[in-house]
């Protein structure tokens, strides 16, 4: 039987919370400003655009305490169980001066009217805790997700270079106060299920996998919550109401990365943080692909499993798994199956999960040594962009120089992602030449018919997909060409 | 209070020791630890939530509201509608002068706008307040959206912007253009930009019978303090707006707008302290915007190259209720050299709310096509952009012939050409490629913007340790006026900045102007140097008359204030410190006060402007027309700097600020409903990190005698003009491609170019 609690329980910088009374979409942010007067986390969008509200969380992954920036403005509450929230009032340095973070963004003049600075010094707090030195690129991509309307970015990157000379992540209070913060978050995690609310105002916190199918089995449409970076905006934007809300971002069970056989198989609560090492070094196209999804907070928020369930024709996953010929896995109760992913979207908004049934992992095949993969994300904006559209290519030759076989897929070309099969048809047994993919581009007309939307026209969308066929096959060629004009040398 | 504003900041690192320094922010410390209290991180004893509910149509009437279902919800304490709203003093309807806008405040169901407000809910809890606004559940009778160009309603106008004239003429343009060998004409069309400060707008209001307190950002405060009380029938004392910190403000902080007035009815009305922050949406409709623009050029050129004719006329979007034009023609008058100049606006009615002053209201817009124009011209001469830039150079002010106060246009052109490395540009577009293949094209634009001088009052008190206290009731936006402020204080005291503490951003103090146009460095630092002089004059008089004193009879010759003490001037040996001095005196303090505004002499007699030159370089994915901007350059000239990291730092917010107009920042209307369907910041594009490249912001040195006694223009908005354009330029040139059409978008440069529909005809 497992235990039921009726009470949040989580560590806030230095003090021990118990929140009995918490509703179900409460955010992290009113929570901090509202009920605790804690006003230096800024709201400036509550839709996880902007990054002005971002604190730390850690958690405890494989016993080990991890910090991370996280939207507090998205984040709710109830799914902080078990969890260390730090936020920009917990900062201080040696004897009384400010923390290295501060004093650098003091000195290098990182803020103009400031609004958006305690973001930033809490973004560039969580990475200099686990890059003391970090490089360019890697403040950058720390920092996509936090907004300047005054645009200091210049003055924030010098800032950032300089953390170090300021003082040492070993002497960092969180690094000083580690094994003593680790130990009061495993006690924190006493395997209970944790119920709060009653009617309309229902959260539930399993206690585990197990207890997370049964509870989904009796539950009448419980909405499930994993990093809640979709699910944030239903509440701040849309209002929806979301109760029963089932939190799902803590199951062990769920947060497995496991690699047999050339397929990675990644459990739905594994984010995009966590995923990163072992998908960019197994298939490093898809490193790239996931640093441009959201920003840091997101990444740190947003699982995988989030994104394909969503079933949105815009999340950025979908397409490149398609391509790799990636399963799901659906579970409900005891029973699982698993599916081709391209099978799982059904139609805008419909997916192949029936009530009481929930995504456990889904399942990516490494491409063979002799075969080639690239995804290409098409945004307006650099960083933190919804795409506009993506494609998605796997390619396989024959030793006569033919195509084997040719997998292609794309989002934001359909309603759905959706795999271009009249292209892959008239490559495949062809010989994989300018002309052949000339000749494939002509056929994109029989796979998609794109929308025109803010982000980009029909036209655009049909003529960049075929031009990323074009780029796909100059790649396979040894010719380098790098998807993104950027400031840093692609590695 | 004054703890909330004052700056002592220990922590502050000195790197030099008066005005010209590059201190760094006195404001530095609050904002990283996110102890800087904006207007929403205040929360009274008592304190009610305000939230706003806002119309879903541009047009038409609220026909049913269920307010009942509002009220009934727990936690809801009053519901303001149209039918209970109380009384104001002035009329919402007639504007209140200088820079008063028409506000809606319930004052009847019409709706004018997507996202007015259409009730207030007033409730214990934010979450209250916002379930009860969503319960009103408002009924309308729709009608059709005026949104563009065919449905829009025009018509003529004699003002635009705040009170410039819409149409000026120099010269002949008929006959001008009739001489011309060549004549580049093209329309554009710039979109609807919303300020999008980071902060959204917020106020927390509490009354003490017929006194109110006011905590919310603002960028005027004395204007707006007598506004408020003309709305609430008190006087103008009664006011106290306490704005320390603003995060943000371009201009939308300037004006009052409906939500903010509301929530001070609505406090009035319950005798509590109301709240009332906007979400993000909600700042697209009530607080302002910088209007849709669509504007033709003519510009004739002889077969030099001058120009004989420069004609820019731009239909400038408004509201259907009140008028804030873009100014946008005007951007061409002082700028290039032509016998023949005409700037003209008409006006065009649209169901939106009303524009106000965007960061550079006018001159961005303006610039954007006047530069792109500019190109297209040199190109049709078959001439380097900068040497038609150089060719039509204006020596005195065009038009008028006026002198310049300083114009240092030719050391920016040459030293920004020569840092980006201009010289060896093909003149061909699509000549330049890196070695990824990305097309790669190079194109500049020039700068510039006027000199508008607020007047402007402050105190300056000199105290008996020698340190002092000086204060106006400025605002710092993140512009950095705090610790550029006192540092003209500290130069004209003859102390250290260090030693000069600032009290600011409370409506109590003397007035410190408004913080926009790029004049508040100017106008309270004016202010500030005067009552510092005045103080020191009195210091001297007490000096001088005391026998005692080593001064004494240098009444004449006159003292001078170095370090915290005063010199004879003919004798340096002879010198008192303050504290001396005030001591013997047995005075505690010496106050100088100071008025402070532009002699009309001087305006008469000299154009006042600042300038620069911008080049940009951008590359772009021939494949999927992916652009990025790679390098930008600027070089400016304004006028004498007070801490180039402030300036600089103003310089690059300017020009990114370019990079997202020319390439990002568009409000997209859906043209049946008049609604913005990108109302938030993950479709309403601003830069990211990402998007901004090296950037270089080149100071060149500037002695203007004339503008004011300080020497001191403005650099806030200058950076955005000439960057549009630079950027635009450069796309042609790398693509061959000529975008007439902000912002440039993907498609523009892949396949169907959009249409730019002349608002003029041919
Ligand atoms: C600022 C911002 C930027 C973004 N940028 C991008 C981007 O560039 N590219 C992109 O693809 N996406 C982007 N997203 C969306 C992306 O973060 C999400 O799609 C994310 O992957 C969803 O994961 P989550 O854990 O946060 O899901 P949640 O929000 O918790 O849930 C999403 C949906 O999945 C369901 N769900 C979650 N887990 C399961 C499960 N195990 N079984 C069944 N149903 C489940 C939920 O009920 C909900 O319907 C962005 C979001 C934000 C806020
Ligand atoms: S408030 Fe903007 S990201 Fe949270
Ligand atoms: S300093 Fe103003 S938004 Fe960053």
């Amino acid at each position: 039987m497992t235990k039921t609690r009726n009470e949040i329980r989580f560590l806030l910088n230095g003090e021990d919370v118990a929140l009995s009374q918490v509703a179900p979409d409460e955010t992290l942010l009113d929570y901090l400003r509202l009920r605790r007067s804690l006003r230096g986390s800024k709201e400036g969008c509550a839709e996880g655009d902007c990054g002005a509200c971002t604190v730390l969380v850690g958690r405890l992954t494989d016993g080990k305490l991890v910090y991370e920036s996280v939207n507090a403005c998205i984040r709710f509450v109830g799914s902080l169980d078990g969890c260390h929230v730090v936020t920009i009032e917990h900062l201080r340095g040696e004897a009384g001066k400010l923390h290295p973070v501060q004093q650098a963004m003091v000195d290098f003049h990182g803020s103009q009217c400031g609004f958006c600075t305690p973001g930033f010094v809490m973004s560039l707090y969580g990475l200099w805790m686990k890059e003391p030195k970090p490089a360019d690129a890697a403040i950058e991509k720390a920092l996509q997700g936090n907004l300047c309307r005054c645009t200091g970015y210049e003055a924030i990157m010098r800032a950032a270079r300089a953390i170090s000379s300021y003082g040492k992540v070993a002497k960092d209070p969180l690094a000083v106060e580690r094994a003593a913060v680790t130990e009061k978050l495993t006690v924190l995690r006493d395997g209970s299920r944790v119920e709060i609310g009653a009617e309309k105002h229902r959260l539930i916190v399993p206690a585990d996998v197990d207890d997370f199918a049964s509870i989904l089995e009796s539950e009448q449409k419980p909405t499930i919550v994993a990093g809640s970076t979709d699910v944030g905006l239903w509440v701040t934007k849309h209002m929806r109401d979301i109760s029963p809300v089932v939190f799902i971002g803590h199951l062990d069970g769920l947060r497995t990365i496991s690699e047999k056989d050339g397929l990675v198989s990644i459990g739905a609560g594994v984010t995009y943080t966590e995923a990163f090492e072992t998908l960019s070094k197994r298939i490093p196209a898809l490193g790239p692909l996931i640093d441009r999804i959201g920003g840091e907070q997101v990444r740190n928020m947003g699982t995988i499993g989030g994104n394909i369930a969503n079933g949105s024709p815009i999340g950025d996953t979908p397409p490149p798994f398609i391509a790799l010929g990636a399963t799901l896995t659906l579970r409900k109760g005891k029973a699982r199956r698993t599916i081709p992913l391209e099978e799982f979207f059904i139609a805008y908004g419909k997916q192949d999960r029936q009530p009481g049934e929930f995504v456990e992992a889904v399942h990516v095949p490494v491409p063979a040594k002799d075969s080639y993969f690239a995804a290409y994300k098409i945004t307006k904006r650099r960083d933190e962009d919804i795409t506009a559209a993506l494609g998605a290519f796997l390619l396989t030759l024959a030793r006569d120089g033919t195509v084997a076989s040719i997998r292609i897929a794309y989002g934001g070309m359909a309603a759905t992602p959706k795999r271009a099969r009249a292209v892959e048809a008239a490559l495949t047994g062809k010989p994989w030449t300018e002309a052949a993919v000339e000749a494939a581009m002509t056929k994109y007309a029989e796979d998609f018919t794109p929308l025109t939307d803010m982000r980009a026209t029909a036209e655009y969308r049909m003529l960049a997909a075929r031009n990323l066929l074009m780029r796909f096959f100059a790649e396979s060629q040894g010719g380098k060409a790098p998807i993104q004009v950027s400031r840093h040398r692609v590695a | 209070m004054s703890s909330e504003i004052a700056f002592p900041s220990p922590q502050h690192r000195r790197h030099g020791s008066s005005a010209g320094q590059p201190l760094t922010r006195r404001d530095g410390v609050l904002k990283v630890t996110g102890r800087a209290t904006y207007a929403a991180d205040n929360h009274p004893e008592g304190m009610l939530y305000a939230v706003t509910a806002v119309s879903s149509i541009a047009r038409g009437r609220v026909t049913a509201l269920d307010v009942e279902a509002a009220k009934a919800h727990p936690g809801v304490v009053e519901v303001l509608t149209p039918a209970n709203r109380p009384p104001l003093s002035h009329d919402p309807d007639d504007k209140i002068p200088p820079f008063g806008f028409r506000v809606e405040v319930l004052q009847d169901d019409t709706v004018r706008y997507v996202n007015q407000p259409i009730a207030l809910v007033i409730a214990e809890t934010l979450e209250a307040a916002t379930e009860g606004a969503a319960l009103l559940n408002p009924q309308y009778e729709v009608e059709s959206a005026r949104t563009g160009l065919e449905n829009g309603e025009r018509f003529d106008t004699p003002a635009v912007g705040v009170g410039a004239p819409s149409r000026t003429a120099y010269g002949d343009i008929d006959a001008g253009l009739a001489a011309a060998v060549r004549v580049t004409e093209a329309d554009y069309v710039t979109p609807p930009q919303y300020h999008n400060a980071m902060e959204p707008h917020a106020v927390v209001a509490q009354w003490d019978g017929d006194r109110v307190t006011l905590d919310m950002p603002n960028q005027a405060l004395a204007l707006s303090c007598a506004a408020y009380a003309a709305y609430f029938g008190i006087p103008a004392g009664n006011v106290l707006i306490r704005s320390p910190f603003l995060g943000g403000g371009f201009g939308s902080k300037a004006i009052l707008n409906g939500p903010q007035i509301l929530a001070i009815l609505a406090a009035r009305m319950l005798d509590r302290p109301v709240k009332l922050a906007l979400t993000r949406a909600q700042m697209y409709g009530p607080v302002g915007h910088r209007g849709q623009t669509w504007q033709k050029l003519r510009l004739g050129t002889d077969g030099e190259g001058r120009l004989t004719a420069l004609h820019h006329h731009v239909l400038a979007a408004t509201s259907s209720f009140d008028e804030f034009m873009e100014p946008a023609a005007n951007a061409s008058l002082p700028l290039y050299a032509s016998p023949a100049i005409l700037a003209e606006h008409d006006g065009l009615r649209l169901d939106t709310g009303t524009p106000g002053p965007m960061r550079a209201p006018g001159e961005a817009s303006g610039s954007a096509v006047l530069e792109v124009a500019m190109d297209e011209a040199a190109i049709a001469c078959g001439m380097d952009p900068l040497e038609f830039r150089l060719a039509n150079y204006a020596e005195t002010e065009p038009g008028t012939g006026k002198p310049f106060s300083s114009k240092s246009l030719r050391e920016c052109y040459a030293e920004g050409a020569k840092r980006f490395g201009w010289s060896g540009r093909p003149l061909e577009p699509r000549r330049m490629r890196d070695e990824n293949g990305f097309l790669v094209g190079w194109g500049m634009g020039t700068a510039v913007f006027h000199c508008p001088h607020f007047p402007a009052e402050a105190r300056a008190t000199l105290r008996a340790d020698g340190t002092a206290l000086v204060e106006t009731a400025g605002a710092d936006m993140g512009q950095g006026a705090w610790t550029a402020l006192a540092q003209i204080a500290a130069e004209a005291l003859g102390l250290d900045p260090d030693q000069v503490e600032l009290h600011s951003g409370i409506s109590s103090l003397p007035d410190g102007g408004i913080a926009g146009g790029s004049g508040h460095t100017a106008s309270a630092g004016l202010a500030l140097h005067n009552a510092g002089v005045d103080a020191i004059a009195r210091l001297a008089e007490l000096a001088t008359a005391d026998p005692a004193s080593p001064l004494f009879g240098a009444g004449n010759i006159g003292v001078e204030a170095r370090s915290g003490r005063l010199h004879r001037r003919d004798d340096e040996g002879r010198s008192e410190s303050y504290s001396e001095i005030l001591a013997r005196a047995g005075q505690a303090e010496v106050v100088g006060t100071a008025k402070a505004a532009r002699d009309p002499a001087v305006a008469e007699a000299h154009a006042l402007f600042s300038h620069g030159a911008v080049f940009a370089e951008v590359k772009v994915d021939p494949d999927l027309g992916q652009v990025r901007v790679t390098r930008l350059v600027g070089a400016f000239a304004a006028g004498r700097i007070i801490n180039p990291r402030l300036v600089r730092s103003q310089y690059f917010g300017g020009m990114i600020w370019g990079i997202s107009f020319a390439l990002q920042e568009e409000a997209v209307t859906d043209r049946r409903t008049g609604r913005i369907m990108n109302a938030d910041l993950a479709e309403y594009h601003v830069p990211v990190n990402a998007d901004v490249p090296s950037l270089d912001a080149i100071l060149i040195p500037e002695d203007d005698p004339y503008v004011n006694p300080l020497g001191v223009k403005g650099v806030g908005e200058i950076g955005i003009t000439g960057t549009v354009g630079a950027i635009a330029n450069a796309v042609w040139h790398a693509t061959g491609v000529r975008v007439r059409h902000f912002p440039i978008r993907l498609e523009d440069l892949l396949v169907n170019q959009r249409d730019v529909t002349s608002a003029f005809g041919n």
